[in-house]
């Protein structure tokens, strides 16, 4: 059991990489098969999201099958398909064996996270995807682990071609386009606190050394939700009596079960990876089907019901705690709608501030596609409640035109998916001169570059044609670029382009969002919403 | 030459020229003997019109030779479609691959360094799809390709420039001619600021030298103008389909300079209102009189 196993977590777990390689642009308006699949099958973000923004994208239904796979069989997600499970799986493995066996025991700990988690949506809060294993892994991967991958590569590669040795280079050139092709970014990607996503991930992997499958053991809160539901499963495990209480199978247990207690396995953190029916010398374990509540279920094949006590002032503590958590968060200056954050740019599509952080699960998808790179973990932007939500920063990356990618890609709906001709009406914020810093304005030196690539069919850069002197006297016409406010999209390509790398001469603010009431310039504008 | 051998080709020429301009893409041997500057084919099939247009120049097996690895540089810098004029027609890219293989090429590359996403330029403009269809080694600009070339111009001193470039037996220029802010147009000599690595958008500071420098370095064979469709204003990406002419012309030369200098006409303009075509003159780059060329009008 324990090989057919782990080949459907490796199965899983290619599937799942795979599917986050193609989240990438080919070129074409369409995405073939983004890793948002994945969490199509997450009923804590399915979950969650109905309670935050009480509605739900179409494809997460898909995690009703979930739902009822857990339902009939227990936590078989957590050990035979969760990709984070099977990465806690294969850090554990490095973990000595016949260290002692000793379990915290916190097993508790992650239901009072869900019950945080929960109590929190409900009024609008959500921070599930912050911690949810699926969203957690996708952004750890996108925003710091694959770019960490994919520069350490290409320094490697690098380093062989410029050593000049001669076969050598033609032999790793030859691997290397093959990388590019297979494996590699199309560019190599930067985002910011990267380093910061990236120790926090690893440090969930290490928690394996301390005990294995710490986080599903302890801390994930789809394993405790899931946990909750498989107290209905059918799958059940009995220990007949041949068993001689040797506890050869509490050492090989994924879970936090206690298999060697026969009467009080825990089925609620089962993971049904058949380890301890592998182990067993008397061969005295077996899993099958029990109807719940039958005679089998109560008596003494299974710890089963009631076998979580979870104590009653805990539980009220943690559901508190999520509903206190969203006036915490949420009394500070950006909930002030005269105040916005200038640098708040959000993705095009992306839905009203207050909408979009119901939905926002924080997974990094959009981050992973967006063309230009521009698309970045925010920090405290769109304060604590929106840590790690996308924001545009024009001078990395700006918005590509006719790209729709991050639309496509979000899972919840935070980020609408747009058509290009819905697209190409959004502003995201207004471009705006600095004259002291632009060429033609401040130094009477010929630069149109804002306007060229300006990439609204009627630019919204424009010239005044202007007569100035230079230092000798002598006159010179020269074009000072101003912007058109109302065709002006925010999309940040001048700012991305403008010679004056370190401080921009152009730039953009969120000013003007189209999806904003607000947070607007113009009269137009205003009135028009 | 001998005195016989002139009769003979004067005869065969005369029968070139009788036979009817639809056949001209057929008789381009023939037709080689005719020294022209400039051939500037007319007609609905860009592909039709760019073929006639270079055997009237006489033939590709006169710009390139058997076993020679040729850069065909088009202009990929924007994400638009061919309808909006932002990029070279693919069509006239496929030909001009497909001519170079037939006149014996052992490999042509194409590429460019777009301002826009790569992938999105390359694939949205139908030109990778064109030119990989026409066999060619269609690839992305690798940035450890960009060594610093010492140019010695007026503007450029030296460049990071595209090595590709320099190492090609044979280059060929396929832009397009579209509406610039400051260049007032881009066409041939713009174009090579597709093969400039760093941070080129400081050469506007002195658009028209740099643009005069770089296209004294890089010497094209031949230079492919197309302007099935140019693009009047809002250049140089445009977008509105508005601002789009269908000229159906294309303008074959191997003087970059007379090719400008006759691009800016389909615009009404004349080589000399434009800088660099000015400067690239004067700097014996090339010839911008077209009134003292021999150009070759055909419609196919």
């Amino acid at each position: 059991m324990q090989n057919l196993r782990r080949i459907t977590q490796g199965i899983f777990l290619l599937l799942f990489l795979f599917l986050f390689l193609q989240t990438e642009a080919k070129g074409k308006d369409e995405l073939g098969y983004p890793i948002k699949i994945f969490l199509d099958f997450d009923p804590l973000i399915f979950i969650t999201t109905i309670l935050s923004a009480h509605t739900v994208q179409k494809a997460f239904y898909f995690s009703l099958a979930v739902i009822a796979a857990t339902m009939l069989l227990g936590r078989v997600f957590c050990g035979w398909v969760c990709p984070l499970g099977t990465l806690n799986n294969i850090a554990g493995s490095f973990r000595k064996k016949h260290s002692d066996n000793i379990s915290l025991n916190w097993h508790r700990t992650k239901y009072y996270i869900l019950m945080f988690l929960l109590a929190a949506s409900v009024f609008s809060l959500q921070l599930a995807g912050i911690v949810d294993p699926l969203s957690l892994l996708i952004r750890s991967l996108s925003v710091s682990i694959y770019p960490a991958f994919n520069y350490g590569t290409k320094a490697v590669f690098d380093a062989v071609y410029n050593s000049d040795i001669k076969g050598l280079v033609d032999i790793s050139e030859a691997v290397y386009s093959v990388f590019k092709k297979g494996i590699l970014s199309f560019q190599q990607p930067f985002y910011n606190q990267s380093a910061f996503i990236g120790i926090l991930f690893l440090f969930i992997l290490g928690m394996n050394l301390a005990e294995k499958r710490f986080w599903c053991r302890y801390l994930c809160p789809l394993g405790a939700l899931l946990g909750l539901l498989s107290r209905f499963s059918i799958l059940k495990r009995t220990v007949s009596e041949g068993c001689t209480s040797c506890g050869a199978c509490a050492s090989v247990c994924q879970g936090n079960a206690s298999p060697d207690k026969k009467e009080d396995w825990k089925d609620t953190e089962c993971f049904y990876c058949w380890n301890c029916d592998d182990v067993c010398p008397q061969n005295a374990v077996s899993f099958g089907f029990h109807p719940p509540m039958s005679p089998d279920n109560i008596g003494g094949i299974t710890g089963g019901y009631g076998g979580l006590d979870l104590g009653r002032r805990r539980v009220l503590t943690s559901l508190v705690s999520g509903v206190v958590a969203v006036p915490l968060l949420r009394a500070n200056p950006l909930s002030k709608a005269e105040v916005p954050n200038q640098k708040l740019i959000r993705p095009p599509g992306a839905l009203e501030e207050r909408e979009f952080l119901k939905r926002c699960v924080k997974c990094g998808e959009c981050m992973k596609v967006c063309i230009t790179n521009g698309l970045q973990p925010t920090f405290l932007e769109a304060g604590l409640e929106g840590i790690w939500s996308p924001l545009l920063i024009p001078k990395i990356g700006y918005c590509e035109y006719r790209c729709t990618l991050c639309g496509q890609v979000c899972p919840t709906g935070a980020i609408k998916k747009l058509d290009l001709k819905e697209k190409a009406k959004i502003k995201i914020g207004l471009a705006m001169i600095d004259k002291s810093r632009c060429l033609p304005y401040a130094h009477a030196t010929p630069c149109i570059v804002c306007e060229e690539v300006c990439p609204t069919p009627k630019k919204a850069v424009w010239f005044d044609r202007v007569s100035v002197k230079d230092r000798n006297g002598k006159e010179k016409t020269i074009q000072q670029p101003r912007v058109d406010l109302e065709l002006c999209i925010g999309c940040g390509i001048c700012e991305a382009k403008c010679p004056v790398i370190d401080r921009p001469a152009i730039y953009v603010t969120s000013i003007g969002e189209s999806r904003s009431k607000e947070n607007q310039l113009l009269l137009m504008q205003q009135g028009k919403y | 030459m001998n005195r016989r051998d002139f009769i003979k080709l004067a005869a065969i020429s005369g029968i070139g020229l009788s036979i009817p301009r639809s056949f001209d893409s057929f008789i381009a041997p023939a037709e080689a003997a005719e020294k022209i500057d400039l051939a500037v084919a007319h007609g609905v099939s860009p592909s039709k019109i760019t073929r006639a247009a270079i055997n009237a120049m006489g033939g590709m097996k006169k710009f390139v030779s058997k076993g020679d690895i040729v850069v065909v540089k088009p202009n990929i810098a924007w994400d638009r479609t061919p309808e909006q004029a932002g990029d070279t027609n693919p069509e006239v890219v496929g030909v001009v691959v497909q001519m170079c293989y037939e006149a014996g090429a052992k490999k042509v590359k194409v590429f460019d360094r777009p301002v826009n996403d790569p992938r999105r330029c390359y694939v949205q403009s139908g030109i990778a799809d064109a030119a990989k269809a026409a066999g060619a080694d269609v690839s992305y600009v690798d940035e450890r390709k960009f060594k610093e070339m010492n140019i010695k111009g007026e503007a450029l001193k030296s460049w990071p420039l595209y090595t590709e470039v320099f190492e090609a037996d044979k280059v060929i220029n396929i832009p397009i001619a579209k509406h610039h802010s400051l260049a007032k147009l881009t066409m041939s000599m713009k174009n090579w600021m597709g093969v400039m690595g760093g941070s080129r958008r400081t050469i506007h500071q002195r658009l028209d030298e740099s643009l005069v420098d770089l296209s004294m370095a890089i010497k094209p064979a031949l230079t492919v103008l197309d302007a099935v469709r140019i693009l009047t204003a809002n250049g140089p990406q445009g977008g509105s389909l508005s601002d789009v002419k269908k000229m159906d012309t294309v303008i074959v030369g191997v003087d970059q300079v007379a090719v400008d200098s006759f691009g800016a006409t389909l615009f009404g303009m004349k080589g000399s209102d434009l800088d660099y075509v000015k400067i690239a003159d004067k700097m014996g780059l090339g010839r911008m009189d077209i009134a003292k060329l021999k150009v070759k009008r055909m419609n196919i």
